[in-house]
């Protein structure tokens, strides 16, 4: 024993001062490379925390110097700090430099060190003892398997996590739409959206009254003040009425009980573009916030405003969506009405300049606020109101602009035909009846399409056009023999829907705003003023009775089962008589 | 007071509707009067072509010079030394990049992505190694590859990791590749070169989360040999299958093996195969049996993690930029989230419609589908077929450098005394 | 029992022999298939001064410490203007060039006196940090003759550029290293 133990002293010995001094050496630089790196860790906390701090401070001494603009010895900090952070960050860059290369020298030095100390001192090959040869290489294998499937088992429930993630499913057909839309016969009882069922201006009911007197209270079954103004106009579905109202704070919907005239509710839609501590949103006084009216399907509102906002609210005031499409770049202010097809919410969304190419036509599920479909649209700003009828056996989406009128699938979003006949700032919504569309180039004239077409149809599908004048405002209405034109200043006109020849031309000597609406055999106008002047729909001229109701109205009626309900610009009025109820 | 602030916010609101890239010359270039000259924009040239050929041409003379030292030289010393200089030149000189793992990834996109073509030096870089590996097994592991470079030279304390531990840990690796193929095929992410845990210190420059993994890494290299080689290298793979079909052959000794065992804690890799013992009697009857079972397992395997691989579609094609931004895009206008990103802005100002960018997503979703089967398919072989292959007897006699998992480091040679006794006779050999 | 023992020895080496062959077949195969795609160039990374946004990933996604990204001026198109809003921030007052009031964090833009009204703006690469604050005032309010690029003196030409990666707006591009840099050209619309 004892001349072993000489015998590996004797060998230590020889080994040992070489042995000694590549192991201090490994020693010093292990403790050298982790300074270093300590110095590193700490350089780049630093950094992060320097840097946070000196933007922050930064900052708010420029904000203190905007208010104080002569404080000179502000600006002389502001720019001694700013001078500090260059120079800590040039300093910082060129340590990281140099620092790297020393880690490195170091890190290289201690490890050339210890291979030095582990070649002088060999340690001799010992395998160990094996105990039980035998079993051993069958348990290895044994476990190499259980191993195998652990990490298989590792992997599964890894992929099962990550694919209960997040589903987001935005394939077009795949999107959650709703099942649940109202059926034609349903939209056809009520008065859904602007100009009515189809957007075509006809009151589905003859039983409407045709006399009142607002101000001694005839007729009137009940008047409802309205909480915000807007544009526009009132929108019935069975025992609810709903308008939208809004101004540079608030933007809302309200919901009155059609028969007994209560505010029911008023569903406000948060938009991100009226912060009361910015820049108040400028629109035109005119235009106002809520021009756009709304629309219902019978199981929910959906409203859109000036500022691009839309909401969506249930019968019973819930807030079920709202979106943010952005500030629509219109020049009068955005105030193309919704329209609605089954689940789909559709919104004429056109804005910009001729060359912006930024207008386009979107569907929104009307449960989710989802974008079903969304198509671009060639033309600039409009103001006119898009119309969903059913044309033969297929349904056309048809909208005017400058310089298109343009039908589209409104399920589909797809482009059905095109005509090229407008020009200008187009807001008269275009009509239907008995196979041609009638839309309106303001102030130049009346133009009647084909609505059989297919793709660009402005050579073959115009049938006639009169262009005489047309209105800028108010859009026309027709009950397929006659087509009757309202021009915001008084001048009614009738045309043959069949060749154009127009049959009378009276100058009503009244400003409107409002659309004409078909009853029956009657055109209702309604004047700024708020008279309602019932005239005979026929190839002359007659005048049959004129309503006062003692308010200004700029929004279109609505007609219903025995019921007008007319929006003042303070108050809805409910017009009825008493027996109907 | 007119302020120029307010000037300028008129002038942004025009000019912001129009976006950041669409500049137009809003002032008017100016007319100098006195004799002024436009400087020029510098435009400093990257490396030239040159130099890839150079690396090229050193890349095969390394790996030639790798293969003579394993096979022929077998000098433990000599490879240590060729391995410290392929470490400094396409490691600290070449910072690493691009390497034959991660030319893994080009060749993959160019196959896929029409578009894209391999340049020449990383074609080479790729099939040179593999080309080599099919002759003289894994040589470019031991002594051209930088990353088993560094990882070899901090071992400083080798612990031997159990063969069953190694078998299940190595299958990370299969992952990886499958995973990196898949990023690769589908224009996502080079996923290898992201993750590349010691390009950073190549570099001396990087990422701060892929260093800490290359610190770390290289901590656990101190005690466990070559940790990214055994078990995370996808390069690896390649070549352990094309090593096992290797005409030459890295041995301990070429002269005969007397079993005397003194190899056995030489090889820190855990490559060295033990001779095999007969199994009990029993166990015979109950291994045909699991056998058995095991290659039924197999297809049933490859069809089940392919189908999961597939399924997965909506999570791994979110690696893809586009899909992340129709994702968001679409989170945005269904109002579930409030802010917007810098992507989704960027991408509303480009006009370009949404639907386009859905159903470019919805294209990649799909090849991911398609892809998923493949990933999968391909982990499940591979698990498939390992526990198979560990539940086999085979037959050895000797003590064996395993034939795809020796890395040709060359330590064992000195351990063996019929290799000792070899070099003595070859350096008394009579002149 | 030798000659079968031989035998399957043999048939098992032919097995070998012929997977390896095949092996070299394939690897022959794929190489040839590189090579009829051939681009004779390497690829390096730059970025679409059209497409770029000017986010600031430059300066902080660069694995280099120092990004390689910086700021370039085509002379040609800018407006050389007394105040540039590349230079300066919005709303400065008093309108001078102190620290405070210029746009750039690091003072890598330089401005310098031509002639009544006219001021050179160069870059100083040593100081750029590649943050972008300058090319979105170029490009939002002025001609937009500072946009940002990768430098090759510096860029290391990584096989996925960390920065590409996070570009929200994917104006990275692969371009052949003969002609490695996109720069803006006059009078684009």
């Amino acid at each position: 024993m004892e001349s072993n133990s000489d015998k590996t002293s004797q060998i230590n010995e020889v080994t040992s001062p070489w042995y000694r001094s590549a192991v201090t050496t490994a020693i010093v630089c292990a403790v050298f490379s982790l300074i270093v790196l300590t110095l590193f860790v700490i350089n780049y906390i630093q950094f992060r925390i320097i840097n946070t701090n000196w933007e922050i401070q930064s900052l708010n001494l420029k904000k203190e110097f905007g208010q104080n603009l002569d404080d000179e010895q502000l600006l002389s900090k502001i720019r001694q700090l700013d001078l500090e952070f260059r120079q800590y960050r040039i300093r910082r860059l060129d340590f990281s430099r140099k620092g790297g290369y020393l880690l490195l020298g170091s890190v290289v030095i201690m490890l050339i060190a210890i291979k030095s100390a582990d070649t002088f001192k060999k340690k001799l090959p010992a395998p160990q003892v094996l105990s039980n040869k035998d079993n051993e290489q069958l348990l290895h294998a044994k476990f190499a398997r259980w191993a195998v499937a652990a990490g298989l088992a590792v992997l599964g429930s890894g992929a099962l996590i990550l694919a209960m993630g997040t589903d987001i499913d935005f394939g077009r057909t795949k999107v959650l739409i709703s099942t649940s839309y109202p059926s034609l016969e349903q939209i056809n009882k009520n008065w859904p959206g602007f100009r009515g069922p189809e957007g075509l201006g006809i009151s589905a009911y003859t039983n409407v009254p045709d006399s009142w007197n607002g101000k001694s209270n005839e007729g009137i079954l009940w008047k409802t003040k309205i909480p915000l103004q807007g544009n526009n106009s009132p929108v019935v579905w069975e025992d609810r009425v709903f308008l939208s109202g809004g101004n540079q704070n608030e933007l809302k919907v309200f919901c009155f009980n059609a028969i007994s005239g209560k505010l029911l509710w008023a569903g406000e839609i948060a938009s991100p573009h009226l912060k009361s501590d910015e820049e108040p949103f400028e629109v035109m006084e005119d235009t106002g916030f809520a021009s756009p009216t709304v629309v219902t399907d019978g199981r929910r509102v959906y409203a859109i405003f000036v500022t691009g906002d839309i909401g969506s609210f249930d019968f019973n005031g819930k807030s079920v969506w709202t979106r943010s499409l952005g500030i629509p770049d219109s020049s009068y202010g955005y105030a193309s009405s919704l329209a609605i097809y089954r689940n789909l919410v559709l919104i004429q969304f056109d804005q910009g300049g001729p060359e912006d190419g930024i207008s386009r036509m979107i569907a929104l599920d009307g449960l989710t606020g989802q974008t079903v479909w969304e198509t671009k649209r060639p033309v600039p700003n409009s103001w006119s109101s898009p119309i969903v009828t059913k044309i033969g056996d297929q349904f056309q989406l048809i909208t005017c602009g400058d310089p298109w009128v343009i039908a589209y699938d409104p399920a589909k979003g797809t482009e059905l035909w095109r005509v090229k006949c407008l020009y200008g700032d187009v807001a008269p919504s275009p009509v239907y009846a008995n196979g041609l569309i009638f839309a309106v180039e303001p102030d130049a004239r009346l133009i009647a399409i084909r609505a059989d077409g297919q793709g660009d149809v402005t050579e073959t599908h115009i049938a006639w056009d009169n262009d005489e004048w047309g209105p800028n405002i108010c859009s026309p209405v027709s009950n397929g023999e006659l087509v009757f034109l309202l021009a915001s200043e008084g001048l009614l006109a009738c045309y043959k829907n069949s060749d154009g020849t127009k049959l009378y031309e009276h100058d009503l000597r009244e400003n409107f705003m409002a659309s004409p609406s078909l009853v029956g055999d009657k055109l209702y106008l309604l004047t700024e003023k708020g008279v309602m002047l019932i005239i005979q729909a026929g190839p002359e001229y007659k005048e049959l009775t004129k309503c006062e109701l003692g308010e200004k109205c700029y929004a279109s009626p609505a007609f219903v089962d025995g019921r007008i309900y007319i929006r003042g610009l303070e108050n809805l009025y409910c017009i009825g008589n008493n027996a109907s109820e | 007071m007119i302020r120029i602030g307010y000037i300028i916010i008129g002038i942004a609101v025009l000019c912001l509707s129009s976006g950041v890239a669409s500049a137009l010359e809003r002032f008017p270039p100016p007319e100098f009067e006195s004799g002024y000259e436009f400087p020029s924009t510098t435009t400093p040239h990257p490396q030239q072509d040159i130099y890839e050929y150079i690396d090229t041409f050193v890349l095969l003379a390394a790996l030639g010079i790798s293969s003579y030292l394993v096979l022929k030289k077998r000098s433990r010393r000599a490879i240590f030394i060729l391995m410290v200089f392929s470490l400094l030149y396409f490691g600290f000189w070449r910072k690493g990049c691009v390497c034959p793992i991660g030319a893994t990834q080009n060749i993959v996109l160019s196959i896929f992505d029409h578009s894209y073509a391999v340049p020449v030096a990383i074609a080479f870089f790729f099939l040179l190694p593999l080309v080599f590996a099919l002759f003289f097994g894994r040589v470019f592991c031991a002594a051209v590859c930088p990353l088993g470079a560094i990882q070899d030279l901090v071992l400083l304390r080798p612990v031997s990791v159990p063969n069953w531990l190694e078998s299940g840990l190595r299958m990370f690796a299969y992952v990886y590749l499958a995973a990196a193929v898949l990023f690769a095929a589908t224009g996502s992410a080079f996923l290898i070169c992201r993750y590349d845990p010691f390009v950073a210190f190549f570099r001396l420059n990087g990422n701060l989360n892929v260093l800490i993994i290359g610190t770390c890494l290289l901590l656990i290299s101190v005690f466990i040999g070559r940790p990214y080689c055994r078990f995370i290298c996808p390069y690896g793979i390649l070549l352990r299958q094309l090593s096992r079909l290797s005409k030459w052959r890295v041995t301990i000794t070429p002269d005969e093996c007397i079993q005397c065992r003194l190899c056995e804690d030489s090889c820190p890799y855990g490559a060295i195969r033990r001779p095999s013992v007969n199994w009990p009697a029993t166990e015979y009857g109950r291994g045909k049996k699991r056998l058995a079972v095991l290659l039924v397992l197999l297809p049933i395997l490859m069809i089940l993690c392919g189908w999961s691989g597939s399924s997965l579609r909506k999570v791994t094609s979110r690696m893809h930029p586009t899909v992340r931004l129709a994702e968001r895009i679409y989170l945005e206008d269904a109002g579930k989230v409030e802010d917007t990103t810098d992507a989704s802005l960027a991408f509303r100002a480009t006009g370009k419609e949404t639907g386009t960018l859905y159903e470019e997503a919805l294209n990649i979703r799909a090849n991911f589908g398609l892809g998923g089967w493949f990933f999968g398919g391909f982990v499940g072989l591979m698990i498939g077929l390992k526990l198979i292959t560990v539940s086999i007897w085979r037959q050895r006699t000797d003590y064996e450098a395993g034939r795809a998992s020796c890395l040709a480091c060359g330590r064992c040679f000195r351990y063996c005394p019929m290799e000792r006794a070899r070099l003595k006779k070859t350096k008394e050999a009579p002149v | 029992m030798m000659s079968e023992n031989k035998k399957n020895i043999n048939r098992r080496h032919f097995l070998k022999d012929g997977v390896w062959a095949t092996c070299l077949a394939g690897l022959a195969g794929l190489g040839g298939f590189l090579l009829s795609k051939l681009k004779k160039n390497n690829t390096v990374w730059q970025i679409d001064p059209y497409v770029c946004v000017a986010c600031g990933n430059c300066a902080t996604y660069c694995v280099l410490e120092d990004s390689a990204v910086k700021c370039v001026q085509v002379y040609e198109i800018c407006g050389y203007c007394d105040i540039c809003t590349g230079y300066l921030e919005p709303e400065v007052n008093p309108p001078d060039t102190g620290a405070e009031n210029e746009l750039c964090p690091t003072g890598a833009l330089k401005r310098v006196f031509v002639e009544d009204p006219y001021f050179e703006y160069n870059v100083d690469e040593s100081l750029c940090n590649g943050c972008g604050k300058c090319v979105k005032g170029c490009t939002v309010f002025g001609n937009g003759s500072l946009f940002l690029q990768v430098r090759h003196d510096r860029c290391l030409n990584c096989n996925e550029c960390s920065i590409a990666a996070a570009c929200p707006s994917q104006a990275y591009k692969r371009v052949p290293a003969n002609e490695p840099y996109l720069l803006k050209k006059m009078d684009h619309a």
